[in-house]
């Protein structure tokens, strides 16, 4: 079943809260203040409040409603209404399987999160939204050209594509995760080798950009003739 | 079949002193397009077809009904106490269910985390049993000797007190509420939302209240009522499903939840189902 590469682990630091698309199904994500990471449908058992609207209490994420707590496994622990309650064991929050690997979050709609290979030695860099479906994202990536130069595929696949670019010598490898979360809008998640330097990371964030404007005038483009 | 039931209720659709001569309102009420026009003989209420309707001028609003049978409107009586302010409070649009709209403004147990330091903080989050009835002779929902802590109840409120509320659910989009009155304790201040369906997703949501507040000024007490109702609306446009449930699977009340869970079986009972679902989604 998916599993979606939905964020950069730095990006969802300790007590944060974030939303997320997978399949179709509307997920929570947070980070407890000890660093545990879960996935929950994004829907509060009470009255149906977004989850990602909640905020962090410790090892507990709060509904921002009524301040339910739920915690280890998505099971309600707190009742502000009724202080002094046990919450029945019965109230649970729906949990996914999220795992993370590489710098990257990955959340599974359904069964166990499944993260794919990539290539070792890898750091966050950015992420970055398309407006296009994820195909057309990694056509672009792959069609790019870096300083001069296509970049040399090494791998693609459904959930993203692995490129090696020459710079300064310098042989990086840069992954771009990809997550479709909404029809028509892609994320690309990027990772980049370690060794690259920081004026390195800043023109191949700019690269990205340019990724990017290339993915959504190919949209643009097809679309008018599609009007035509 | 809901629908039907739904246009022989009465809905306000207007602020009824923004309807001066020669004014027009575009708005739409369960799902058909209707235009209200302020004319010399009174409010012209017509759909796109032509098709005119009735309405009437009750609690500072004008209220129209689609249907050829409407139910009699409800009354306000507090409304025609002497010394009473009225103050219509402006509307406010909300992409949710008007019953979701209505069932929020009947719970108490968020005014800790959604009004937080206005109607409720924390730690005085516990909300205490409360007697919840259906009277049968008005057929209405009624929770009676509801209180709660409240940090600064009202505009005239100084400093925190306990509050003592009664709930009232006259029509399916109409939810009237009774609290104590910091400056008059004998006398209750009446608050009360008028919900337009504009779709079983949408709604224009018109709060009301008669005060015994001769020290704020009008725009004081209606920029109090906006505000607490822009925090209720971050809360009903994120409720899923944004149709009220009434299979009782699908939500787990507690006791607080005493009143919604009344409301949504009154709801049932009389096929009051525009903007409810009824099956497990
Ligand atoms: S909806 Fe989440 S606590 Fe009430
Ligand atoms: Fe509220």
């Amino acid at each position: 079943m998916p599993t979606e590469p939905i964020g950069l682990s730095r990006d969802l630091p300790a007590k944060r809260v974030m939303r997320t698309m997978v399949d179709g199904q509307d997920i929570a994500v947070w980070r407890s203040a000890s660093g545990k990471i879960a996935a929950w449908a994004n829907r509060c058992p009470h009255r149906g409040m977004r989850l990602s609207h909640g905020f962090v209490r410790g090892e507990n994420l709060a509904c921002l409603y009524h301040g339910w707590h739920y915690g280890a496994h998505g099971r309600c622990t707190y009742i502000p209404a009724h202080p002094e309650l046990e919450p029945p064991a019965t109230i649970m929050a729906q949990a996914f399987s999220v795992e993370e690997r590489d710098g990257l979050i990955w959340v599974a709609s359904d069964g166990t999160a499944e993260p794919r290979g990539l290539p070792g030695g890898l750091a966050p860099l950015r992420s970055l939204t398309f407006q296009t479906a994820k195909s057309e994202a990694s056509e672009a990536f792959s069609s790019t050209p870096f300083e001069g130069n296509p970049p040399a595929v090494q791998s693609s696949d459904a959930g993203g594509i692995v490129l090696r670019v020459d710079v300064d010598s310098r042989t990086l490898n840069i992954a771009a995760a990809l997550h479709e979360a909404n029809q028509g809008e892609t994320t690309a998640h990027l990772l980049v080798s370690d060794e690259a330097t920081p004026a390195q990371k800043v023109s191949l964030s700019r690269w990205c950009e340019a990724v990017r404007r290339r993915a959504e005038a190919h949209v643009t483009t097809r679309g008018q003739e599609n009007a035509a | 079949m809901s629908l039907v039931y739904a246009k022989n209720d009465w809905y306000a659709i207007a602020a009824a002193d923004e309807m001066t001569l020669g004014q027009q309102r575009q708005t739409l009420l369960l799902g058909t397009p209707l235009t209200v026009t302020a004319t010399d003989e009174g409010v012209v209420v017509r759909d796109d077809q032509g098709k005119t309707y009735p309405y009437q001028i009750k609690f500072d609003h004008v209220w129209t009904a689609l249907g050829d049978a409407p139910r009699a409107l409800f009354d306000i009586p507090e409304g025609d106490e002497p010394g009473r302010r009225c103050v219509p409070c402006g509307v406010v649009r909300v992409k949710c269910s008007p019953l979701r709209a209505v069932e929020n403004f009947l719970d108490i147990a968020h005014f800790p985390f959604v009004h937080t330091d206005i109607l409720g903080a924390e730690p005085h989050t516990e909300v205490e049993p409360y007697k919840v009835e259906i009277r049968e002779e008005q057929d209405e929902v009624w929770a009676t000797k509801v209180r709660f802590f409240q940090p600064k109840a009202a505009k005239s409120a100084g400093s925190g007190i306990t509050t003592e509320y009664e709930y009232r659910v006259p029509a399916p989009t109409v939810a009237v509420l009774y609290k104590t009155c910091p400056p008059k304790p004998e006398a209750q201040d009446v608050i009360a939302i008028f919900v337009q369906p504009r779709g079983e997703e949408e709604c224009d949501v018109w709060p009301w209240m008669a005060l015994y507040d001769d020290e704020s000024s009008f725009e004081e007490l209606v920029q109090f009522q906006q505000e607490i109702f822009l925090q209720d609306r971050s809360i009903l446009e994120n409720q899923l499903p944004h149709r009220l449930p009434l299979d009782p699977k699908m939500e787990i009340p507690t006791r607080a939840d005493m009143t919604s869970v009344a409301y949504r079986r009154w709801l049932k009972k009389r096929g009051a189902l525009y903007g409810a679902m009824t099956e497990v989604a």
